[in-house]
């Protein structure tokens, strides 16, 4: 059979290599580019800020970049914020796994028992009708002030995004994966693991990735109801103040939470997704 | 393992004359609409051990979804079929089936497409080493092994679709228009390639395909079917003999008469007129 390999059209690896590499430096060419144009955007954004403010603008209302910096130094010198970041970190290295694995497992669940999903499908779309940030108080009723109530509203933002876009994947799967690997006598884990979870994967993924900054929304709000420490509570209580710089603080230190979480979850993404990027590539040099 | 395969599929071959035999089998699909729409009607065949039929018919006909049920993806409306003397009730694991797009698991390296069906329970670590090696080559897919199906071409998804059917060594292997969507030069390389597999394998084979030169060329026994609702209309014994050559086929002795005969039961299911 191998003698016949050479009448067909391969694509051999050196080819697809040499293709990838023409396509990769003219990227960085390309790349180069965007990027001079985007430092020039926000570096041109920064210094309007900074002549705006004073002159033009109370400080107070918009505060400036380089009062910012310095209180984000001073800030994070002094511990405090630290603290504070350390509070709401934890809420969220709680909340988050804890609530995408529940939406991904219930979502699963759904996908595979037609009777469950009948049963409880209006009920969890009614529930997802609530406004989830308006459950915060009676988080903080049932579990009280501290890191518990937060986790609590972390875990329900998280879970309604991870179980509907995983139990979208179940339905939009394609039966003949199951029928042949059924067909190959594999079941139970091997079926769930080798073949469910990673043809659903992108639909994990994007349920991952889309609920990060939901969960820091949940951990912001929580604090901003009740408590005594987290990003959220700094925030509020320098806004109470007037320290203008100190809530932009705050909001920078959310914000780079949220780019070194999405980081993490690409970099997995890239990994575990790798037998798709392949086709990527084929569809940049289309 | 190959020899155990033909022992274990001679073994067969004494306990019973039939190793698929679909006794009288009708499908009824419910439709959106509430529409009843009769897929097959009063289905009998019998295909013996070892023996490569192929099924022929118009477009629409029904021969995927016969294949389907004697899979046991789903079960018929009315009718039965025995599978080596039992009846089939659920999925018949007993055979491979190779879909009409390859759908390798695209996850999944060629590697592990090809070994996915070797249960650890039956097979060692080194077993299943071999037995992958073994069918990687024969499809011709060496120096492939760690690609991803996104990777490879079509033909070379398609024969690691086929092997992937044949390395766990089910008895029967279920086909389905495996090359209908190739181009006309590929599709004969791999019919070529099928049948040096065939020959030295012999598992039984139900290929579907709408093109008669196929069903001919490649068959002991070409079963033709009429328009929806698909009944068996005829079937014809193919003696060329074997191994073939399906590069000159029109060449070989026996090609033209049973092309002729096939020809001449099917131009009626095309409406082109009979002089």
């Amino acid at each position: 059979m191998s003698n016949n390999v050479s009448q067909e059209k391969t694509p051999g690896a050196p080819s697809v290599d040499v293709v990838t590499a023409r396509i990769g430096s003219a990227l960085s060419l390309r790349g180069m580019g965007i990027t001079a144009v985007r430092v020039a955007i926000i570096g041109g954004f920064l210094l309007l800020w900074q002549i705006a403010s004073g002159p033009w603008i109370e400080p107070f209302l918009i505060s400036s970049p380089s009062r910012i910096f310095s209180s984000l130094i001073t800030g994070f010198r002094d511990g405090d914020l630290l603290q504070h970041t350390w509070v709401t970190f934890e809420e969220i290295a709680i909340g988050f796994p804890v609530g995408a694995i529940s939406g991904i497992a219930l979502g699963y669940a759904f996908g595979r028992s037609r009777l469950l999903a009948e049963i409880f499908e209006p009920i969890i779309i009614a529930l997802n009708g609530i406004p989830r940030t308006a459950v915060a108080p009676l988080f903080i009723v049932w579990l009280g002030i501290g890191l518990w109530s937060k986790v609590g509203v972390v875990f329900l933002l998280t879970f309604f995004l991870n179980f509907f876009i995983t139990y979208t994947g179940m339905r939009q799967m394609d039966q003949e994966y199951i029928d042949l690997a059924r067909l190959m006598r594999v079941k139970g884990w091997k079926l769930t693991f080798k073949v469910i979870f990673p043809a659903i994967s992108p639909y994990l993924f994007t349920g991952i990735r889309t609920s990060i900054p939901f969960a820091v929304i949940g951990a912001i709000v929580g604090e901003f109801v009740a408590s005594t420490e987290g990003v959220g509570f700094f925030i509020r209580m320098s806004a109470g103040i007037f320290k203008t710089a100190d809530v932009f603080v705050g909001i920078i230190v959310l914000m780079i939470m949220v780019i070194i979480m999405d980081k993490i979850a690409a970099v997995i993404e890239k990994r575990a997704l790798r037998w798709q990027t392949q086709t990527e590539h084929i569809q940049i040099q289309a | 393992m190959a020899d155990l395969a033909q022992a274990s599929s001679k073994s067969a071959q004494n306990q019973f004359d039939f190793v698929i035999r679909v006794d009288n089998v009708s499908k009824v699909f419910q439709t959106p609409s509430q529409a009843n729409l009769s897929a097959l009607e009063k289905i009998t065949l019998d295909v013996r051990p070892g023996e490569f039929v192929t099924v022929v018919g118009p477009s629409g006909c029904g021969k995927s979804t016969l294949l389907k049920l004697i899979a046991g993806f789903f079960a018929s409306s009315a009718g039965r079929i025995l599978f080596q003397g039992d009846e089939i009730r659920g999925l018949n694991t007993l055979v491979g089936y190779v879909p009409q797009e390859s759908k390798l698991f695209p996850w999944l390296t060629v590697e592990e497409n090809v070994g996915f069906g070797l249960d650890p329970k039956r097979y060692s670590r080194p077993d299943r080493e071999r037995q992958v090696n073994y069918f990687i080559n024969l499809a011709g897919l060496a120096g492939f092994e760690k690609y991803y199906p996104a990777q490879l071409s079509g033909g070379m998804s398609k024969r690691a679709s086929i092997v992937r059917a044949l390395a766990y060594e089910p008895p029967v292997i279920l086909m389905d228009e495996p090359f209908g969507p190739l181009d006309a030069q590929t599709r004969m390389v791999l019919q070529d390639e099928l049948l040096k597999i065939w020959d030295q394998k012999r598992q039984t084979i139900v290929f579907v395909t709408h093109d008669l030169v196929e069903a001919v060329a490649l068959a002991d026994r070409v079963v033709v079917m009429t328009h929806r609702p698909g009944k068996i209309k005829d079937s014809i014994n193919v003696t060329m003999a074997r191994p073939r050559n399906i590069f000159e086929i029109h060449r070989q002795e026996g090609f033209d008469e049973a092309y002729g005969r096939l020809w001449n039961i099917f131009r009626h299911e095309l409406n082109i007129g009979a002089h």
